[in-house]
């Protein structure tokens, strides 16, 4: 291995840097759309607020509720860390000890929205249920495509484990880039709204029946819960983008152990998020939601780039 | 001199075309139009005259062989024809308001550019000059084909540019196809794409690479030859387009189309032996003409009917090549030639009987041989040649091909041409049977017939009864050449 | 450069290409399949002078530089007009939906990887991958004709498959002659310019497009 492996200590600070700095990148987004629209808009800071606010808050649960629904928001946020766990931040290299690969970050995600939609479902709500049955129509087509990006980039290097896939690359930059990439890469940038629930798949401002997906889910939940299926977005957010990063971009994790190291680790990390936020906030404000049954269409395009990027990868 | 005639040829109609723009007067357009076909046909005469005495020439990407002069011939003979014919019926069009009288200028010069395009096409060595002239006459066709500016004309001009334009895609793919085997041995530049080249090292060239380029080109040039299943353009162009510009497509177009398939058929051939190309062939002819039967009996536009002839008639010529031998070859290039006339005959007899009528329908048309006995007679006439009656020319060309298939021992598919021939026949000649025959529709115009399109029909009439009853020992020995050239 | 720098260049704008040629075939609104087939022009013509630059052939410049000019700007600028004075609806209903385009699509890349392992004798090494994306390009550029139902559709199916016959031919004969290549270009501005014409003169008798008439039949 190039890099060596990461430790236990590394990969839990990882973890946690992962999970704090997920609401954050939200507050960014928020932040650059509401500058593209000429508005001041919240603090950076915003999510973070909210989170606490909710957590202070007590619960209200629907009558029709059962049990399982109290326990959704927390499962839904182990899935989702776990996944964190496996993303390579600071440094490229495989784990320590045997942990777990791409597939197992793609399972854990499916996993969590699986559970979300269960306790969408769960509440009894109109909303809720309306709105799991949308996430699960779109799911099949955004899991997919998911996993053909990946695979496309695993054949070249020849493991799913994110850490070593990264390695691997090195510091390869855009010019040594296989054909295969690019459209990986474009299939990618078609999948980022629809996995993290933004325009023009998902309108993450609204509970409008008419173009909610995600959000409908959560109109049930309250108080704590609230705030852990909120914190699971915006982790399933930045996991996402760390993901496409540790496919596409991983020339930022160092080679030190140092504090040095680190901290460029850390910093490389930062400015590769910052930048696919912007992309994500420009998407935003410059599209529009599209009509549901327009959905398909729009991650079709992923389909067939993340398709044609497998095919050029293996014939 | 004879090498620079290879370049005037083409420039005499470009020049014909250009003259046209200087006048609006209708007389003085007819006048140049048949001038400029008369001297086109004259040194045609003197360039198949020196090809007999001394063989093949080439300058630069243009060559003339005796395959190219037999479509040459076919051409410059149906232009002459064609703007003797426009006389006469460009006065009548005029008149009952068909064509505008102050936009006349822009039809002859295209017409001419359109022959200008053809001409180069049937000249080109190049098969990347081939393939441009071919969209050349694409592009100029279509203006003509929507040129009455209905709905109906630019919709039937729409889908011959699309439909045709997507064929032909698939011809320059073909061809960037074989100059890349022709490139692999060799053959470099403008070499590379030259069919005299490339056929001299056709043997060696990469048998796989040319098979598929074949295909392609196949289904390229077929589209514009009006082979089923790529003829959906045909009927619909030829209907809709003005009456000497449906007999320029279906006597000259889809002959110049043809000529590109034989040329690509020769390097096939020679590269991958003789079956591969004759097979491709022998599906494709079969097809057309099954294709074309039901639409010919069930039809009841004249225009359409003559066009889904067309299609059978290229069928029958695709047959020829693929049974092959000097007979096949020989027979189809002359059906090339017999079929290009009478079809032309067919349209200008069809055309002044729709003008008489006002109609395509043939349900109206009724009794023509009564207000019109000598159109008539000439629209009975190309009914039964082209039906296949002897003693017209297409007898005898069905006949070669039909004495080609059954010395090679395609028996099924002699049974299905057979089969489809006679049914044809029955259908053609009860369409114009009951055209020609009866009482006449109370509506037809009882005028006198004018001279001009007369003339050019019996022009054509000639042709056709001369070359059933004998080929003249200078015709044959051309065709003889032509055919050893396909063969090899 | 070196022969492997201009493979893998090659290759990857080969990649854009097929990612331009997906966005015509998913693009609900007709602008955007115009700016795809601009973009996808434009990788051409950078080919053509990455080629031109490796092998010393002065002609692939002149071809770069045509394909610049003429079908990066001239026509797109053309069909750009042609729809702001047709005024179209801004959004088509495709004939088939585009979820079945877009599974043809990827049938016919997968084909031509395959047509193009048969082509192998005549497939430069220089130019890597350039030989299935040209036929696929081609190929789908004619479904993009075949399936348009509105004629700005078809226009731009018509390059792209022009486009995919000019990688194709850089990629078996590093381009084919000059003189045919202009030629080709000519043709397909005539032809471009005929068309928008044709479309045009129906739209201002009929409120119709022309692709979409059927009055024709039997």
């Amino acid at each position: 291995m190039m890099t060596g492996e990461r430790s236990l200590g590394l990969l839990l600070f990882e973890m946690t840097f992962l999970v704090l700095l997920g609401p954050l990148v939200t507050g960014i987004i928020q932040k650059i759309k509401a500058r593209i629209q000429c508005r001041q808009g919240a603090g950076v800071l915003q999510p973070y607020r909210d989170l606490a606010k909710l957590f202070r808050k007590g619960t209200v649960q629907a009558d029709t509720a059962s049990g399982l629904f109290r326990l959704i928001p927390v499962l839904v946020l182990a899935a989702t860390v776990a996944a964190g766990a496996l993303i390579p931040v600071v440094r490229a290299g495989p784990p320590s000890f045997p942990l777990g690969d791409a597939l197992l970050l793609l399972g854990l995600l499916a996993l969590a929205r699986f559970l979300t939609a269960v306790g969408a479902l769960d509440a009894g709500g109109a909303f809720g249920g309306m709105g799991a049955s949308r996430e699960m129509t779109l799911a099949p087509l955004v899991e997919p495509v998911l996993m053909m990006v990946v695979f496309s980039t695993a054949v070249a290097a020849g493991t799913t484990e994110l850490g070593a896939l990264a390695a691997q690359r090195g510091t390869s930059w855009v010019l040594a880039w296989h054909a295969a990439d690019f459209l990986g890469f474009a299939a990618m940038l078609v999948l980022l709204p629809a996995e993290t629930g933004r325009i023009p798949v998902d309108n993450p401002d609204t509970h409008l029946e008419l173009t909610m997906l995600h959000e409908g889910m959560l109109l049930e939940h309250s108080g704590p819960g609230l705030g852990c299926m909120l914190l699971a977005s915006h982790t399933r957010q930045i996991v996402t983008l760390g993901l496409v990063s540790a496919l596409f971009f991983p020339i930022g994790p160092a080679n030190g152990a140092d504090a040095a190291g680190l901290l460029l680790g850390v910093g490389a990390f930062a400015a590769k998020i910052l930048v696919l936020a912007s992309y994500l906030a420009l998407v935003e404000s410059s599209y529009a939601k599209l009509r549901l049954f327009r959905v398909p269409q729009f991650l079709g395009i992923g389909f067939v780039c993340a398709l044609t990027a497998l095919a050029l990868r293996i014939l | 001199m004879t090498e620079t005639l290879l370049w005037v040829l083409p420039l005499v109609p470009t020049v014909t075309a250009l003259l046209m723009l200087t006048t609006r007067d209708r007389r003085i357009l007819s006048a140049i139009d048949v001038c400029g076909s008369a001297i086109l046909l004259a040194l045609t005469l003197v360039l198949a005259r020196e090809v007999a005495k001394g063989g093949p020439r080439a300058l630069g990407v243009l060559r003339i062989d005796d395959l190219g002069l037999v479509f040459l011939l076919l051409l410059v003979v149906l232009t002459l024809a064609v703007s003797i014919y426009t006389v006469g019926w460009l006065k009548q069009a005029v008149a009952v308001g068909n064509m505008k009288a102050e936009s006349l200028r822009s039809y002859f010069a295209l017409v001419h550019l359109f022959v200008a395009t053809m001409v180069v096409t049937v000249l080109a060595d190049n098969l990347g000059v081939l393939w441009i002239a071919m969209e050349g006459t694409t592009i100029t066709s279509a203006v003509l084909i929507g040129y009455h500016g209905h709905q109906h004309g630019l919709e039937a001009a729409w889908k011959y540019i699309i439909v045709t334009t997507i064929g032909i895609s698939f011809g320059l793919f073909g061809t960037v196809l074989v100059s890349a085997a022709a490139a692999a041995h060799g053959a470099v530049g403008a070499d590379a794409m030259s069919w005299s080249a490339i056929m001299k090292i056709a043997p060696m060239l990469n048998p796989g690479i040319v098979r598929i380029g074949f295909i392609f080109v196949m289904v390229g040039y077929g589209t514009k030859a009006g082979l089923a299943p790529m003829h959906l353009w045909l009927p619909d162009a030829h209907s809709q387009a003005p009456t000497p510009v449906s007999a320029l497509l279906s006597g000259v177009l889809i002959k110049c189309a043809l000529l590109g398939i034989i040329r690509f058929q020769t390097i096939a051939a020679a590269a991958c032996g003789p079956a591969f190309p004759a097979e491709v062939l022998l599906v494709f002819g079969l097809t057309s003409v099954v294709v074309a039967t039901p639409f010919i009996l069930a039809q009841n536009d004249l225009k359409r009917l003559l066009g889904y002839h067309s299609v059978e008639h290229v069928g029958i010529v695709a047959l020829g090549l693929g049974f092959g031998g000097t007979i096949g070859t020989y027979g189809a290039l002359l059906h090339v030639v017999n079929h290009g006339v009478t079809k032309a005959l067919a349209f200008f007899a069809a055309g002044k009987a729709i003008a008489r009528y006002g109609t395509r329908d043939m349900r109206v048309i009724r009794g023509l041989l009564a207000v019109a006995p000598i159109g008539a007679t000439l629209l009975m006439l190309a009914a039964l040649s082209l039906a296949g009656v002897p003693p017209f020319s297409i007898f005898v060309s069905e006949l070669m091909i039909l004495r080609a298939g059954i010395g090679q021992g395609h028996w099924v598919a002699i049974a299905i041409f057979l089969a489809m021939v006679v049914v044809i026949f029955a259908g053609l000649l009860h369409h114009v049977g009951a055209m020609v025959f009866g009482e006449p529709t109370a509506t037809a115009s009882r005028e006198p017939e004018a001279w001009s399109p007369l003339l050019g029909m019996m022009l054509l009439a000639a042709i056709m009864i001369l070359l059933g009853l004998t080929i003249p020992a200078s015709i044959d020995g051309l065709f003889r050449r032509a055919t050893e050239i396909v063969v090899g | 450069m070196s022969a492997e720098t201009v493979r893998t260049i090659i290759d990857d704008l080969g990649a854009l290409l097929l990612f331009t040629m997906i966005l015509i075939l998913a693009a609900g609104q007709i602008y955007r399949a115009i700016y795809a087939v601009a973009a996808q022009s434009l990788l051409i013509a950078i080919a053509a002078a990455v080629l031109a630059t490796a092998t010393g052939n002065t002609d692939l410049w002149v071809i770069a530089g045509i394909t610049l000019t003429v079908k990066t700007i001239v026509l797109p600028w053309v069909l750009h007009r042609v729809v702001r004075r047709m005024n179209v609806r801004r959004e088509v209903e495709p004939v088939i939906p585009v979820a079945a385009t877009l599974a043809l699509a990827v049938m016919v890349v997968v084909m031509s990887f395959h047509l193009s392992a048969t082509l192998g004798p005549v497939n430069q090494a220089i130019t890597g991958n350039a030989l299935p994306v040209g036929i696929a390009l081609t190929l789908l550029g004619v479904l993009v004709m075949a399936t348009g139902k509105t004629a700005l559709n078809q226009m731009v199916g018509l390059f792209a498959s022009e486009n995919g016959i000019f990688f194709t031919a850089m990629a078996v004969t590093q381009g084919m002659p000059l003189i045919i290549e202009i030629g080709v270009i000519l043709d397909v501005i005539l032809a471009v310019l005929v068309m928008a014409i044709m479309v045009l003169r129906v739209r201002s008798t009929v409120d119709a497009d022309i692709a979409g008439l059927d009055r024709l039949k039997g």
